[in-house]
């Protein structure tokens, strides 16, 4: 009776819990009314996405889209996700359209397809501007260069490594690529030809000492077979904005007149780079947007994972060998699975197996609360545990029930032991809340990795982004430890 | 009330049978001893008494309620019999008070102010009226005893089990203890003790009962049993102790 009545009330916390998660979904009967695409697009690939100094997402393929569907009339919704994130989202199902830079390839025409190309690019190596060692591909042979997951650039850079010598790294980040030849880990970097340009006309300290290489164009992707509509409003918003001067507008106002008429040079005014003080000033708003987040994120998520830890904790110490396997099974599951792939596997792979789409948000909270979850079950565990058992027997031989003994005399005494333990876990995840930026969810580094893309300031940005981390876990420690001595006063 | 019946009584742990067969009685207002060896299975025996251990086989009659029988409502049971254990086991984080009402109220016995009635009447009778609200923290190994006492008797409960109540107490405090069950023992409450008082045993005792190997070996007044033991393991345990 009692192991019934348990189980029954374990099932209805479980089931609130997802219903919960559920209801964050949009239903898809709600977006059939009015058909609003959601569109996912790479969060840093200047000049084609990133953030401007004020956060707004623009680029060429962002004004683009816009100046197609105004042509067109469809309304969307614009997810910067980052590339490698956009286009599993795509995959997955979760977003009806990729626009990112996308090169058109054969091997991607294997599962999207593609609309007219709407972007000449090709790849071109890039050197850090004081070095003159580098002049030809030939000059890298026994060095390292960095390209970036996916691009022409990396495809190019494999094709010739064995001919050259060299060996590549793949990052999934632009800026990163910078930073890494900065740092002087590779001696070069290949990336898309406007890409490059417009990171050395923004002062990143690159050059290019060859010419680019013919290459590929960039298409807007859909799924294999799906909103082929779409794709045919794309072609036609594509040809009309082509036909009127708007596209060429477009081009013009992020690589310059010239390159837009003659496919040439890119000849924007280098911007003045701001100086780091001016530059953290002026992104702070931003950052503490982004740590907002973070600290929203990681209390919702310790909150769910406490409850899955008072859950799963009581379940592990419990008589029923049933009850205690169950809770073995959901500790060694979360706990052996990286978080980083118990992310990739919320957001992207359980929406593409069960065909529904998930906000990134709802998949964040997810993995970080399975994840501590984990963690907290063997805290509580451990806690009761820890506990004489000599206090359940006393209480039990008063006649008290096993329920209300855990309630009034084990975890009283059990949360003063686990107090350290749970400041511990509180650190972790709102430090793991950073490995979400990886699926795209807007929090402290992720507000970091923006400002970056935008420029290339590295050292100023991720500095003051550690400090952050580090001020706010000192205050959160701070806190926790005064309300341990409190908890242990009794 | 206050009746206690054992027909072959068996524990096992796996494969380790820690009780073999145990038959017995306690007649109402009756204090009975359980003496013998370490690992004899005397503290086991008392904790199948209201199911702190799990019965392998046979039947634990208390007054009318069979704890064997798995239908019985363990909790009511274990309202009428309390325990003291040798380590007193107080919650650490309740008054000396709050150890006290905290079942009675949690169980919806009494009110609380009823409650703090009855335990400071408890207080004092086992001499402790001062250290109501003091924290068991602060208190000596007797005093903890003689607190733990009071937590059991505020269930108003027949039968009394003491599991070593003085084992763990430096020798000068174990008279505190001993006299505070001993006016237990005056008033009628039915008591069974596992002891290593054996002084307490012949004084306070009714009967006492050794026990070896799992088995009672022999039983019988304090008279007979201290006096003239029979059995030869008897003998060579009393030799030991006395």
């Amino acid at each position: 009776m009692r192991t019934q009545k348990k189980i029954t009330g374990f099932l209805v916390l479980l089931i609130f819990f997802f219903s919960f998660a559920g209801s964050l979904v949009p239903s898809a009967q709600a977006a059939e009314a009015k058909k609003t695409y959601t569109i996912a697009t790479d969060t840093t690939f200047p000049p084609f996405e990133y953030q401007d100094a004020s956060g707004e997402y623009v680029g060429i393929d962002l004004d683009l889209l816009k100046a197609i569907a105004e042509d067109q009339g469809f309304e969307y919704r614009l997810q910067p996700l980052g590339f490698n994130a956009a286009v599993q989202a795509l995959q997955s199902g979760n977003v009806d359209g990729v626009i990112a830079g996308m090169s058109i390839t054969d091997e991607r025409k294997q599962t999207f397809d593609f609309s007219e190309p709407y972007f000449d690019s090709g790849p071109i190596m890039g050197v850090d501007a004081n070095n003159s060692a580098i002049l030809s591909y030939e000059d890298l042979r026994g060095h390292r260069v960095a390209v970036k997951t996916g691009t022409e650039g990396a495809a190019f850079a494999d094709s010739i490594k064995d001919q050259y010598g060299f060996t590549v790294i793949t990052f999934d980040d632009s800026p990163q690529l910078i930073e890494e030849v900065k740092a002087g880990g590779s001696v070069a970097y290949f990336e898309d030809y406007p890409v490059v340009a417009f990171g050395i006309a923004q002062g990143n300290g690159m050059k290019m000492p060859l010419p680019k290489e013919p290459g590929g164009s960039y298409g807007f992707a859909v799924n294999k077979g799906q909103n082929a509509e779409l794709l045919e409003m794309f072609n036609a918003g594509l040809a009309n904005i082509k036909e009127n001067g708007k596209y060429k507008e477009i081009v013009a106002s992020y690589l310059g007149d010239s390159f837009a008429s003659e496919g040439g040079e890119i000849e924007i005014a280098a911007t003045a780079k701001m100086s780091g003080f001016e530059l953290i000033w002026t992104s702070m708003p931003a950052f503490l947007k982004g740590l907002g987040y973070t600290i929203y994120y990681t209390l919702i998520s310790l909150f769910f994972a406490f409850i899955l830890g008072l859950i799963f904790g009581s379940m592990k110490v419990s008589h029923n060998k049933v009850l205690r396997g169950i809770a073995t099974v959901f500790v060694d599951i979360f706990r052996g699975i990286p978080l980083l792939i118990l992310a990739f596997f919320i957001y992207f792979a359980i929406p593409q197996a069960l065909n529904f789409t998930m906000p990134i948000w709802t998949a964040a909270i997810l993995a970080l609360s399975l994840n501590a979850g984990a963690y907290v079950t063997e805290i509580i565990r451990g806690g009761i545990q820890s506990i004489d058992k000599g206090q359940m027997e006393a209480a039990r031989s008063l006649g008290v029930p096993y329920g209300t003994a855990m309630r009034k005399i084990i975890l009283p005494q059990a949360i003063k032991v686990m107090v350290p333990s749970f400041i511990n876990q509180m650190v972790i995840t709102l430090k793991d809340t950073s490995i979400m930026s990886i699926i795209g969810l807007v929090e402290l580094t992720q507000s970091g990795k923006l400002v970056v893309a935008r420029t290339f300031q590295s050292f100023e940005v991720w500095l003051t982004i550690g400090i952050m981390y580090l001020i706010v876990i000192t205050i959160l420690t701070k806190i926790a430890d005064r309300l341990e001595r409190r908890v242990s006063r009794g | 009330m206050g009746k206690v019946k054992v027909t072959g009584l068996k524990k096992s742990y796996g494969s380790n049978e820690v009780l073999k067969g145990i038959d017995m009685e306690v007649q109402e207002g009756e204090v009975v001893c359980v003496i013998g060896p370490s690992g004899s299975g005397k503290s086991t025996f008392l904790r199948c008494l209201n199911l702190l251990e799990e019965i392998t086989a046979g039947k634990v009659v208390v007054d009318d309620h069979d704890l064997s029988d798995k239908k019985s409502d363990i909790n009511k049971i274990r309202e009428n019999i309390g325990m003291v254990f040798q380590h007193f086991n107080l919650f650490p984080h309740k008054t000396v008070l709050q150890n006290i009402t905290f079942a009675p109220v949690e169980l919806k016995k009494q009110t609380k102010a009823e409650a703090e009635k009855t335990a400071m009447s408890l207080l004092e009778r086992v001499g402790l009226s001062d250290k109501a609200n003091a924290f068991p923290a602060s208190l000596s190994g007797g005093q903890k005893q003689r607190v733990a006492i009071a937590r059991a008797l505020a269930m108003n409960p027949d039968v009394m089990l003491f599991d070593e109540p003085t084992s763990a107490l430096d020798p000068e405090m174990v008279g505190e203890v001993l006299g505070v069950m001993q006016d237990l023992a005056r008033e009628g409450m039915t008591m069974i003790i596992v002891t290593h008082e054996m002084g307490f045993a012949r004084e306070v005792g009714n009967r006492v009962i050794f026990m070896d190997g799992g088995y009672i070996v022999e039983e019988g007044t304090p008279e007979e049993v201290f006096g003239s033991p029979k059995h030869e393991r008897t003998i060579s345990f009393l030799e030991k102790v006395l």
